[in-house]
């Protein structure tokens, strides 16, 4: 297999789930068009390091994760590259729905790193392990960051007064 | 899933992978019409396999190899190896391989420092599933970035560890890294994580948490093991921290949280504080010294 194959294999295989990574994390179709952009410029570049099976999404996530926190943008490589993109992922972006509102605002009010770790089991369906891998951490401590950030967004669910909230183990 | 996680997933803003339209093919087309950056040869690895140093560890106790690529010579080089550890600067991170983890501690500063990190190192005792590990990094008095620091290890690796390193280019202050090297008999483990307050187990064959004190504290006699205590304390905000006690703190009917070996012939309970156990200390009042302590510029 050659390095385009490879390439065109991972970006086929994993372009649905960067392009849900970066739509969840964004505002606009520019920025999540950006993400997926420099997510898969960097594994084109770097396509030998990319990690074999489902690894490869890992590495992806990691990569995804990195771009949008340093938020490094080319203007002339969007403009040569994401244009047409960010056209097809403007149609329809989904707004929370209203009785979920308060939810929302519960989990914007958590530390960064707690949504981050959230969002990743529950959007992502990774697991601790996998966190771990993405995030740069031990397994230990991914774990133990979940566990916290669940409980950090209990806590603030709780000072509703109709809410009621079972938190159990993943 | 539980109810929390629940809540998070309806949040979720893009539930449905995309279909991938036609706007998305050109981009791989033009992503892949874009120049790769050139592999980075090098004598260590090969195949995307990463291979041991090729040195003996005898032989070249005072050997080391800087190879510098496509850079001004008196800059930081690109790749540099000794007996205890190899570093490889890329794009996004350095790579690290630590082949010997009880060599001297000034042979990882020197090799960090070649490839232009500022970093001190120490060699400290851990648990054998630690020996090898890269500690850290620690930035003394917090990290005030921009950007991020951090360590992620990479599995499978032939050598005792394995991973890659991520420090801003630019950063002026001191970062900490920790080697484990194996710990004596009795010695007391450097701690290499937070410990997991949903619950770790030290025991093979036996559950430690949600049992009494009394039982735990049984069942390590019966396999002579020392028996050490830390009361867990939970914060308002959801945070946590142990408090290390002696035994006529602890009640024999409070309940275990976790256990984790102090030293080889030691283990630490963590209790639930009971009954009794009051106040929560100031976290600050209780907190030991580090691993990473009393290294300065």
């Amino acid at each position: 297999m050659t390095q385009r194959d490879r390439f065109e294999a991972v970006y086929d295989a994993y372009y649905p789930a960067i392009h849900q990574y970066a739509a969840r994390r964004t505002s606009s179709p520019d920025d999540t068009a950006d993400i997926i952009s420099e997510t898969f410029l960097t594994a084109w570049r770097r396509i030998g390091d990319v990690p074999e099976g489902d690894r490869a999404l890992l590495w992806l996530y990691g990569v995804a994760r990195r771009v949008l926190a340093n938020q490094r943008r080319s203007a002339t490589r969007r403009a040569v590259l994401v244009d047409r993109l960010r056209d097809e992922l403007a149609a329809g972006r989904p707004v929370t729905p209203v009785d979920l509102e308060h939810v929302q605002t519960a989990f914007d009010a958590l530390p960064g790193r707690d949504r981050e770790v959230l969002a990743l089991a529950c959007w992502e369906g990774l697991t601790s392990e996998e966190i771990a891998e993405v995030v740069g951490c031990t397994r230990i401590a991914a774990r133990s960051r979940l566990h916290r950030a669940r409980k950090r967004l209990a806590a603030l669910l709780e000072r509703r007064p109709s809410s009621t909230i079972a938190m159990g183990e993943a | 899933m539980n109810d929390i996680d629940r809540l998070v997933k309806a949040l979720d803003l893009a539930p449905h992978p995309p279909a991938q339209g036609p706007a998305a093919r050109e981009l791989r087309t033009a992503i892949m019409e874009t120049p790769q950056a050139r592999g980075r040869s090098s004598w260590f690895r090969r195949g995307g396999v990463r291979l041991p140093v090729l040195i003996s560890a005898v032989a070249a106790a005072a050997v080391a190899i800087a190879v510098g690529v496509g850079l001004p010579s008196r800059g930081p080089a690109t790749e540099y190896a000794n007996a205890a550890v190899s570093i490889a600067r890329g794009d996004e991170y350095f790579s690290v391989t630590i082949t010997d983890p009880a060599a001297d501690h000034r042979r990882f500063e020197e090799a960090f420092r070649a490839v232009g990190l500022k970093v001190r190192v120490k060699v400290v005792p851990v648990a054998p599933e630690h020996v090898g590990m890269l500690l850290g990094p620690i930035v003394p008095g917090g990290f005030k970035g921009p950007g991020s620091v951090g360590v992620h290890e990479m599995t499978p690796c032939a050598s005792a560890f394995c991973g890659k390193v991520w420090l801003p280019a630019n950063l002026s202050q001191l970062v900490v890294f920790g080697v484990g090297r194996p710990a004596r008999a009795g010695e007391t483990y450097a701690e290499a994580d937070l410990y997991d307050p949903s619950g770790e187990e030290a025991l093979k064959g036996y559950t430690t948490r949600g049992k009494t004190v009394a039982a735990v504290r049984d069942e390590l006699r019966r396999r002579e093991l020392k028996v050490a205590y830390r009361l867990l304390w939970v914060t308002e905000d959801n945070g946590f921290f142990d408090e290390v006690v002696s035994a006529g703190r602890v009640k024999d009917d409070w309940i275990v949280n976790g256990t984790r070996f102090r030293s080889s012939d030691t283990v630490d309970v963590y209790i639930d504080p009971g009954p009794g156990a009051g106040p929560m200390p100031d976290s600050r009042e209780v907190a030991r010294p580090e691993w990473y302590d009393g290294l300065t510029d």
